[in-house]
């Protein structure tokens, strides 16, 4: 009897603690949580969670506070605070880390499940919200519709409909004229949506579907689900409006692993002067990614530009680059515009073109900031403010630059803002009278080229700009006859051979 | 009949694939991450050996010999296979013709930049106005085990403030900034960087930066600011302590 007894007890304090067990590690340990805390979350999130680390004050955006217990990036019904997954998941999988993107990194990789239930468990714990608040779980997403014409363009009438252009913009790049800011103060731009790959929380249909029904929390963007709003859209046209961002995805502006090349197009005739130009697709356009620069003082760390779009052509004559950037702000000094926008005093926008003063022959060129004394650089420049022309940069090292006479260049610039988008045309003649001073272009040469630009809405002026390391130019020569002649010849030659070859082996056959 | 044809071809093949496949496999198994293949230059005087090779070996004796040469015959000298002839002739000419193209079609790959990731540093370096032995120079801190967790944690102030936006949150040389530049940051997670180092070499790194490095390191692409004028020897000495402390890494020492 005592036997069986003892057996029961044991089992049932078996079957509780693994059921306590179970729950616990569902909920996460918090104790545990904040051990990993302090050794990797704190360096920008802060001791207390207030999002104030050492790290916090070079990133924008800014680190979560988590003591408001406010997520931007939740799944929850509007109103309602974020699931417990939706934390799991950004601590999981980071935020898109390049390209603008912020600097939380996929912990995925270095913590284990359970580190990663702690961690929520602890960041849940550091504000009150979560011991009387609960999601009641994901929103409703509908019957998901899939992408065709037609719902492209109810989803293109739906976002008229609901205002988004109002922040977005026309063309969603996000340059509507409106100044924003989130709950914490922070300036806040809404998102370029022809980039997807910054959205922070995805870009799959589902998480912009989300995005759309529920909002970013603690910013302007409202939930479009939400029958309390004006605005609101029903599940359809929230799908709909899905398939329309999805559509204005603008590849030229996207990276594409391992081009590294400009290619610049042989073309007949002049080259374009106007920067819509047809012939500029003839040249194919490649994307770089443009980091603040940050190797010498004053270094720059919030950038609101993240790339470069690069198109070259070139006749017997002259090279004209095409510079095309995606800008929310077109900033010109004493623009009225302009002023409502900035962060402080509005300064020029600009861009400038990089090239080694000779094309080297062996590995070693300048240094990719401003040249060395060894080799140096000439930089043409375009700013804002003096749109129809361009200035030449003589440098052979940080701080060394003094710009040309105008007398001594022929380097035309030429610069068009429509629509939230940059345009910029530099041009030159292929070859100078002053060979020391002036790059010397030919044609089938890998020539280094950098390049540099400015937002004078976000301060972005003199050593605080956003730049490239060396990436390449190539003037295609034109591919010559031998492209046809040698392959021909080789094709007559081999037949001829065996021909003569079966001869031969038929006789040796009949004997 | 066509056994010795087909061995042949087999052979050729496996070894080109053992070549073309096997060696960039070895490779990337060694050193995680990368797929080192072989140059085009030293496939083609490794692919002339193989086929002379197969040949020498199938010819060994005259009957084997003739046994590969058998439907070579057959196919260029018997007089009822015309129509196979004509093929065979058209197809290798073809063949020729391709090769030929791809060969003379102008190429617009970029030039491939090669550079020393650890280069040799200097026996002496000046960094502050003051001359440093990097052959003796050791971390001042390192002994100091009492204030251990708190100068590491100092040195990791400093690298939130300086480095993580390249070299990353976790130190794995994926921070925000990485892709834009060439070379990439620094892993220091990974045990081909610091770990194989000793402090001297990473002080010395850190305060000269990019510019700093010797030619053949590339100084020109490095995207690594001259510390030096950011930070101070202090500053350096406790950050290099936090990223041994921080990753789990023992220094390499001298001797």
């Amino acid at each position: 009897m005592k036997r069986k007894e003892l057996f029961i007890l044991f089992f049932t304090l078996t079957l509780t603690l693994t059921l306590a067990l179970y729950t616990f590690a569902a909920q996460g340990d918090k104790d545990a949580g904040k051990k990993i805390y302090e050794k990797k979350c704190w360096w920008c999130h802060g001791e207390k969670g207030e999002g104030n680390g050492p790290a916090a004050e070079f990133l924008m955006p800014p680190p979560r506070d988590f003591t408001l217990g406010v997520y931007k990036y939740k799944s929850s019904p509007p109103g309602q605070v974020a699931r417990d997954e939706d934390i799991f998941r950004i601590i999981s999988d980071g935020m898109p880390g390049t390209m603008l993107g912020t600097a939380m990194p996929a912990w995925k990789d270095v913590l284990s499940e359970k580190d990663r239930w702690d961690l929520v468990a602890y960041v849940k714990s550091m504000t009150d919200l979560f011991q009387t608040e609960k999601a009641s779980g994901e929103i409703n997403f509908g019957s998901q519709v899939s992408s065709s014409e037609e719902s492209i363009k109810k989803g293109k009438e739906a976002f008229k409909k609901a205002k988004c252009f109002e922040c977005h913009g026309e063309n969603g790049k996000g340059d509507a004229i409106k100044k924003l800011k989130d709950d914490w103060g922070f300036r806040v731009w809404p998102r370029n949506l022809t980039k997807p790959w910054t959205f922070r929380a995805g870009s799959e249909p589902k998480d912009i579907f989300t995005r759309v029904s529920v909002g970013i929390p603690g910013t302007p963007m409202p939930s479009f689900a939400d029958p309390k709003s004006e605005n609101k859209l029903t599940d359809e046209e929230r799908w709909h409006v899905v398939n329309y961002v999805k559509s204005i995805q603008d590849d030229t502006k996207r990276l594409k692993e391992g081009e590294i090349v400009v290619k610049a197009k042989y073309a007949e005739g002049n080259l374009p002067e106007d920067t819509n130009a047809p012939e500029w697709n003839n040249a194919s356009a490649t994307a770089y990614q443009m980091v603040p620069q940050i190797i010498a003082k004053d270094r720059f760390f919030k950038p609101t530009n993240d790339g470069i779009t690069v198109r070259a052509l070139f006749n017997d004559k002259e090279i004209a680059f095409l510079l095309e950037w995606d800008d929310r702000t077109k900033s010109i000094p004493g623009d009225a515009d302009a002023e409502k926008l900035a962060e402080g005093e509005v300064l020029e926008d600009a861009v400038a073109i990089q090239l080694p003063v000779t094309i080297p022959e062996a590995m070693q060129k300048p240094y990719f900031g401003h040249g060395d004394k060894e080799m140096g650089v000439n930089q043409w420049y375009w700013s804002s403010g003096n749109a129809t022309a361009a200035k030449v940069i003589d440098s052979t090292g940080l701080g060394s630059g003094k710009a040309r006479d105008a007398a001594k260049t022929d380097v035309k610039g030429k610069g068009e803002y429509k629509a939230g988008v940059w345009r910029v045309i530099l041009k030159r003649s292929l070859t100078t009278a002053n060979a020391k001073d002036d790059l010397q272009f030919e044609a089938g040469k890998f020539i280094p080229i950098g390049f540099a630009s400015w937002d004078g809405s976000n301060g972005e002026k003199g050593s605080k700009h956003t730049m490239t390391t060396w990436y390449w130019v190539l003037l295609e020569p034109k591919a010559g006859s031998k492209v046809y002649t040698y392959p021909a010849a080789a094709i007559i030659i081999l037949v001829a051979g065996q021909l003569w070859f079966a001869r031969g082996m038929r006789k040796d056959y009949e004997k | 009949m066509m056994k010795k044809l087909i061995q042949a071809v087999i052979l050729i093949l496996v070894f080109y694939l053992i070549l073309k496949l096997g060696i960039p496999a070895l490779g990337s198994f060694l050193h995680h991450g990368t797929w080192p293949v072989v140059p085009t230059n030293l496939m083609r005087i490794y692919v002339f050996f193989i086929v002379a090779g197969v040949l020498l070996y199938l010819t060994f004796n005259e009957e084997s010999a003739k046994e590969l040469g058998k439907p070579i015959k057959e196919v260029y000298g018997n007089p009822e296979k015309g129509g196979l002839r004509m093929i065979v002739i058209a197809v290798i000419a073809l063949f020729g013709g391709y090769i030929t193209y791809q060969n003379v079609k102008p190429s617009f790959e970029a030039p491939v930049e090669l550079r020393s990731i650890h280069p040799a540093p200097p026996s002496s370096v000046e960094m502050w106005g003051k001359p440093y032995n990097l052959l003796k120079l050791t971390n001042p801190f390192r002994e100091d085990k009492a204030n251990f967790e708190k100068n590491a944690r100092e040195g990791g102030i400093v690298f939130f403030k300086n480095c993580f936006y390249c070299h990353g949150d976790k130190l794995d040389g994926k921070g925000h900034y990485n892709s834009g530049f060439s070379p990439m940051p620094a892993n220091f997670v990974d045990v081909g960087t610091i770990a194989q180092l000793q402090e001297s070499f990473l002080f010395w790194r850190i305060g000269t930066g990019g510019p700093g490095l010797p030619k053949e390191g590339a100084p020109w692409r490095s995207a690594m600011p001259i510390w030096q004028h950011f930070l101070s020897e202090e500053e350096i000495w406790k950050v290099i302590l936090f990223l041994y402390d921080y990753t789990g890494h023992s220094p390499r020492t001298f001797g």
